[in-house]
């Protein structure tokens, strides 16, 4: 790759103009693209310098053998879980050699960010790293940073497609999908060796461009019905031959056909009639989605999620894969009023009056019926803004996508996943000329963008036509977009706005994730007795009588009570909550010493529910109960989708089963909201210290010491 | 349709030409036809002094002769060869010490590999059986055929490796399995799951456990993972019933204190027993025992096809042992046809294909219910193992439904007391199979309790049943008796009362080997009927002086199609092909393609005119085809050759001579 003396410039403009904070002890520049090489490089460096604060997790590798990368954000010495304070007896070990072991920050309300999941969409990348840098190099001198990184944990996978950026960025070989593009026999290649792999065009009457005629570098794609007598081209990617009418160029060789890793998930991937809607040969079918996948699934704390894409400069929510009917009220209302509606005010968008005044919809419901013909519109009370979307096409009544990543996430997880199209350069680049969308002319932006690359890059983004002979096409000329500036968010000051605003939007739902606390707890001795046996207690409803026993004794009949409550502004929970296979309710456990403590009441282990947030959700009037729609799809992993059954009730080996209604039972099973009161009656031998702890997938696991007096 | 019978059409469908060098059959078939010219109804006669010559082209022949032919069913067929006891389950290790040493010994029939590793870090082993000397493994059509996905189900296990031993040692005596391993490969993985198996085989476990690979998973929401299986706290081998003393409970100790059964009378004065649960400890201390088992998913429910989060969780071949067999699959598009062994029930389980997307009222569903049991009632008067299923299937998967129904026929009666019935799908391997692979796949539930306890004939095996059967068939072995125990979490409790696990879902060692070779058997028939294309005689009409009608029919022998239905509806078939080839002084006269009745009156008598020298088509369940092709003949001599090619039907080859 060139090294150009202005981008020697531009960095050195850049490092005066940010004044690197402190704490920045690796510095990261966003004058041009990482790639996967420097990502990966960057990544280390970080990892390297804060030990305390970061791991850096291989979770697989890509179809050619690349490491996909999690780096891991969150003070390492902070945060607990449950099997660490539970003390196992008699364990069958014989046949089980891998004992599941869960990390600190598992215990820690978790948010996953990726990037590069289209291999030639690596703004996402460079938006992932930024973040990291925030993060890092906030950590200790910004207050909040700081109580984030103690207190939650983010997972940032920068690069999940390492083979399709790499080809993208190193090689400048635009790939989409993961495998190797390159290796095809007529991909594509370097042809007059200027360094770049760009366009080729030569004259053929068949051809469907023309040279623009307000700036010859620029081609006009005419349909073969103009009149025009302009000479026509075929424009071709350098190194390629122009496809057989309809034919799609050639996939790469030798990992199989490429597979676009964002259709590869197990969400969504059938088609009605039962066969493959989706890419690769069955869901998860790549190595970077099943590596993913893989990651994630044991790692259950994470409710909040951003799969970056370019481009456009919009948010897709989910259902892709589904109409808006899939989603509970609570989270359709959690993702516009409170998640879009923050994006659209960080993009500059206006909010739709109904995400405003949520009290009303519906009146805006009354006023939609006629206005519109989408019935999902009607339903909801408005009509999705431009910067905030979902995939379904609800006026076509048409799925977006098969096996889409956030699809998954939401419905096979448990997390508000958005995906962000980064880029929209009218909004990117300060200046730009608005242009109207629907302008018959299609280079009026490909103008703005290079007359932008002449004035501040010096032109150095695009290649200027040079003749070539083509050894089978002919003569013709090489040149054009570099392409790894195309469809991407320019480097330099451009892209730092992108971050900048992307960054303060991930935060912003970093400030949303959950977080339970032990407010209160308790142990108050009632009396002492010889005997465990000898304590009864009569209860009646909330009120639990103690018979009381001899006055002194070695056993000390306690009653120990605790206050549980969220004090994050979400649930523990999307609206499915514990339903979701895989999930479980906030559990919380009492633990003494095994042989000195007898339980009298209550049981060691305890189910809460799911604790609401501290957020009034918009819209939303009464409590949880009103969160699970009827409306609830399931994860129809087949086709077509099913239903997702209800767990039955007390059905073995499932959560929610045989311990359900026992755990509960004990404590009031009625407690809703952010809240609870928990209480035990046990009979402790000597001074033996209890501890409560709770434990919750998504809000954490804390622990809280009693001391037994 | 009988034992003697099912033989006949094994023998009749077999290459006898090449194994004993004579021109019987086919030669002679052919010679007649040819001489049997016969007038065109046109009516146009011409004579013509032509003899024809029919030359059967050789086919590939397997460089090992049968040198130890046997035909004596009184006779021996290579068991001592490789001398295996089957009256015991194999642990993981000693199973794949067999599969080597069987390797070493028919290398010319077999190859061993590892398809990846199990969670545990255990090679999945198996072994690829065909005549290497006949052609590649992956060049024939394959029957895929693996045992005990589920962990505890290892009788599976040994059916699929008494099946690799059967193959191997036979082929040198057995002309039936000769003929079988000439143009069939088997891929036959004995253990899927082998974490599992493994356990299952060395280690106290109950009847049903460990059934999933050993992911960890969450069972009671807790916060702990796989933190409370069962244990066989008193260390006797087996885990068994705890009972405790209750003076409430509703059980006491039987007569001769062996068992536990319920108090009848309530005034009753004895000594009482409340159940309570398998044995275990409570190893977390949360005050429940065995609430959270070891394992993970159902790997049953980890395939992709129909693959839903509740039974299949977390994601489509999550497990490594699933995604191995896959991704196997996926890479050998010659499996053909699979099998799958668990247990239990005795049932032939076998993917059928999809329903026709029709609604019926429940009225009409009766209606064709009630039609169907009587159209079967009269079925099984002429054939007691007659099958009709309840499913009116998609019309376009009819050939599959149809030949489906005529194999589970036979299962039935090779498998004699196996009822055939449709299978699911919800992530099922035998559902990934059939619907993503287009493979004809069954899936056998071995075994069940034995029915023969039942000695009031009430339907079901009571405990007293169940230890009388136990006390003659076993001599006594195979039951715990009910013995205290100090349980470290629950005082003194009672041990036992209880069949030992080699009972109910496997079966005790003497009865292993019977069901291994009648399952054998018929995962051999399946195979036996794989598509076998031929060209099954050449006609050749005079036209005019020198233009000659020749017809040719090639035929399948096989009751599968050269490809399944959903193979096609895949759109992953691949067209069985005729192509023509001639002397140069013989040349092809084009006529207008397509269908043509050349006899009005025989309204069977189709032929088809293809375009140029090749033609693609899809031979049905012993389906035939004919073509018709006008030559015209310049000087005296000249010949046409036919040969047809088929993935998974073989090719087959003739060469007709003219000589005027």
């Amino acid at each position: 790759m060139k090294k150009s003396r202005l981008f020697v410039l531009l960095i050195m403009l850049m490092v005066l103009s940010l004044a690197a904070p402190a704490a920045q002890k690796v510095p990261v520049s966003f004058n041009d693209y990482h790639g996967y090489t420097g990502t990966v490089k960057y990544i280390k460096d970080v990892a390297a310098a804060y030990p305390d604060i970061t791991e850096l997790i291989e979770i697989g590798k890509s179809g050619l053998g690349r490491p996909i990368y999690v780096l891991v954000i969150s003070n390492m010495k902070t945060g607990t879980t449950i099997d660490r304070h539970v003390e196992l007896r008699h364990p069958r070990n014989a046949e089980v050699k891998e004992v599941f072991h869960q990390k600190p920050y598992e215990g820690k309300p978790g948010q996953w960010i990726d990037g590069g999941m289209h291999g030639n969409e690596y703004t996402g990348t460079e938006v992932c790293l930024y973040i990291i840098d925030k993060l890092v190099s906030g950590y200790g001198s910004n207050a909040e940073i700081t109580s984030a990184i103690d207190a939650k944990v983010i997972y940032v996978c920068p690069v999940t497609n390492p083979d399709g950026v790499f080809n993208s960025v190193e090689r400048e070989i635009s790939q989409r999908g993961n495998g190797d593009l390159g290796a095809a026999k007529d991909g594509p290649r370097d042809l007059n060796a200027d360094g770049h792999i760009t366009q080729f065009r030569f004259k053929d009457t068949k051809g469907t461009s023309v040279i623009d005629d307000k700036d010859p570098r620029l081609m006009v794609r005419l349909p073969a019905s103009d009149p025009s007598t302009k000479p026509r081209y075929i424009v071709v990617t350098e190194g390629q031959k122009p496809a057989a009418s309809g034919a799609r160029p050639a996939g790469p060789a030798g990992v199989g056909a490429s597979i676009d890793v964002n259709r590869n998930f197990p969400e969504g991937w059938w088609t009605d009639e039962s066969f493959a809607g989706g890419t690769g040969a069955y869901p998860t079918s790549s190595p970077e989605a099943h590596a993913l996948v893989e990651f994630v699934v044991n790692h259950r704390n994470i409710l909040m999620t951003q799969n970056f894409h370019t481009s456009g400069g919009f948010t897709y929510r989910v259902p892709g894969t589904a109409p808006d009917t899939a989603l509970a009220a609570k989270d359709v209302a959690v993702y516009d009023l409170v998640l879009g509606k923050k994006y659209l005010e960080l993009i500059g968008e206006k909010v739709p009056e109904a995400w405003l005044k949520p009290e009303q919809m519906a009146d805006f419901k009354t006023k939609l019926r006629g206005a519109t013909k989408n019935k999902y519109a009607v339903e909801r009370g408005y009509e999705m803004p431009r910067g905030w979307i979902m995939g379904y096409n609800e006026e076509r009544d048409q799925r977006y996508g098969y096996g889409m990543v956030i699809d998954w996430w939401f419905q096979q997880y448990g997390a508000y996943a958005v995906t962000t199209e980064l880029w929209n350069p009218a909004n990117d680049i300060p200046g730009f000329p608005k242009i109207d969308p629907q302008s018959q002319d299609r280079n009026e932006q490909e103008r703005a963008l290079l007359k932008y690359n002449d004035e501040k890059y010096g032109g150095k983004l695009f290649v200027a036509w040079k003749p070539f002979k083509h050894p089978e096409l002919g003569d013709g000329e090489i040149g054009g977009w570099i392409p790894k500036y195309r469809g991407n968010a320019l480097p330099g000051e451009p892209l730092l706005g992108v971050c900048e605003k992307h960054w303060q939007f991930e935060f912003f739902r970093n400030g949303l994730l959950p977080q339970v606390a032990i407010t209160e707890a308790k142990a108050n001795v009632l009396y002492t007795s010889n005997s465990a046996k000898e304590a009864t207690a009569v209860v009646q409803g909330d009120q639990v009588t103690i018979k009381k026993g001899a006055a002194k004794g070695k056993y000390k009949i306690v009653e120990v009570t605790a206050t549980i409550e969220n004090k994050g502004p979400l649930a523990t929970h999307v609206a499915r909550g514990a339903q979701l296979p895989g999930n479980r309710d906030d559990v919380v456990w009492l633990v003494g010493d095994r042989d000195k403590t007898k339980f009298l009441q209550g049981e060691p282990s305890m189910r809460l529910g799911v604790l609401d947030g501290q957020m009034r959700i918009p819209g939303m009037t009464s409590g949880p109960g009103a969160a699970s729609a009827p409306g609830q799809r399931g994860s129809g992993g087949g086709a077509p989708p099913q239903v997702l059954p209800q767990m039955p009730p007390g059905m073995p080996g499932m959560p929610g089963g045989q311990r359900g209604q026992r755990g509960q039972g004990a404590q009031s099973p009625q407690q809703t909201g952010p809240r609870r009161e928990v209480k035990w009656l046990v009979a402790v031998e000597g001074d033996a210290p209890l501890k409560v702890i709770v434990t919750s997938q998504k809000g954490g696991t804390v622990v809280k010491e009693i001391a037994v007096k | 349709m009988n034992a003697l019978k099912y033989h006949k059409l094994q023998r009749s469908s077999r290459r006898r030409d090449s194994v004993h060098g004579s021109s019987r059959g086919a030669n002679r078939r052919g010679q007649l036809t040819a001489l049997s010219l016969r007038a065109s109804w046109r009516g146009n006669l011409v004579v013509l002094a032509l003899f024809i010559v029919l030359i059967l082209l050789p086919t590939p022949t397997p460089s090992f002769a049968q040198s130890k032919l046997q035909k004596s069913p009184a006779g021996y067929h290579g068991e001592l060869d490789f001398p295996i006891s089957w009256k015991r389950y194999y642990t993981v290790d000693e199973k794949n010490q067999i599969m080597r040493d069987l390797q070493a010994k028919y290398e010319h029939l077999a190859d061993i590999q590892s398809i990846g590793k199990s969670r545990q870090g255990r090679d999945q082993m198996l072994l690829t059986i065909t005549a290497k000397s006949t052609g590649k493994p992956e060049a024939k059509p394959a029957m895929w055929v693996d045992g005990a996905i589920h962990g505890n189900e290892i009788n599976g296990v040994t059916c699929a490796l008494y099946t690799a031993w059967y193959l191997l040692t036979r082929y040198d005596y057995d002309p039936y399995v000769y003929d079988l391993l000439n143009r069939v490969t088997f891929y036959i993985l004995p253990g899927l799951n082998v974490d599992a198996n493994d356990s299952y085989a060395r280690y106290p476990n109950t009847a049903n456990n460990p059934r999933e690979p050993f992911r960890p998973m969450d069972d009671d929401g807790d916060g702990l993972f796989d933190e409370d299986p069962t244990e066989d706290i008193d260390g006797d081998g087996e885990i068994t019933n705890m009972y405790a003393e209750d003076p409430e409970g509703a059980f006491k100790l039987s007569l001769d204190k062996r068992l536990f059964i319920p108090v009848a009378d309530p005034r009753e004065e004895v000594q009482r027993f409340r159940r309570v649960g398998m044995e275990g400890f409570d190893n977390d201390g949360d005050g429940r025992i065995n609430e959270d088992d070891l394992g993970g998913p159902d790997p049953n429910r980890n395939f992709p096809f129909d693959w839903n989060l509740s039974n299949g969780r977390p994601y489509p071949l999550s497990e490594p042992e699933t995604r191995n067999v896959f991704e196997f699959w996926l890479a050998h598009t010659n499996i053909f046809g699979s099998f799958h062994f668990h247990n239990t029930g005795k049932l032939i389980m076998f993917s059928a294909p999809p329903a026709a997307r029709v609604t019926m009222t429940p009225e009409q569903q009766r209606t064709l219910q009630e039609r169907n049991a009587q159209r079967l009632g009269e079925m099984r008067k002429t054939n007691q193992w007659a099958q009709l299923f309840d499913r009116v299937v998609d019309p376009a998967y009819q050939t599959d439904m149809t030949a489906l129904t005529e194999i589970v026929t036979m299962g039935a009666r090779i498998l004699k007391d196996y009822r055939p019935t449709m299978s699911g799908l919800v992530g099922q391997a035998q559902a990934a199979s059939y619907y993503m692979l287009g493979a004809y796949a069954s899936l056998i539930e071995l075994w069940s309790l034995p029915l023969d306890a039942d000695e009031n004939k009430d339907g079901r095996v009571s405990d007293e049943e169940m230890l009388k059967w136990i006390d003659i068939e076993l001599g006594g072995e195979g039951w715990v008796t009910p013995h205290k125990f100090k349980h470290p979490d629950l005082g003194e409790v009672w041990i036992g009362g209880t069949a030992k696990k080699h009972i109910t879902r496997t079966p005790p060692a003497r009865y292993i080997e019977e069901e291994a070779l009648r399952n054998c058997q018929f995962v051999l028939y399946c195979a036996s009927q794989f598509p076998k294309v031929a060209i099954d005689k050449v006609e050749v009409k005079p036209a005019t002086d020198n233009l000659l009608w020749v017809e040719v029919t090639v035929k399948n022998a096989g009751i599968y199609p050269t490809s399944s239905d959903r193979t096609v509806q895949l759109r992953k078939d691949v067209k069985d092909k005729l192509t023509v080839s001639m002397s140069d002084n013989v040349k092809l006269v084009e006529v207008p393609e397509g269908q043509t009745l050349l006899d009005p009156t025989n309204p069977a008598d189709r032929v088809l005119a293809p375009k140029g020298k090749s033609a693609e088509f899809r031979l049905l369940s012993r389906g035939a085809q004919k073509f018709v092709y006008l030559v015209k003949l310049d000087g005296s001599d000249g010949w046409v050759e036919f040969e047809v090619t088929s993935k998974s039907g073989g090719t087959a080859k003739k060469r007709i001579s003219f000589k005027q």
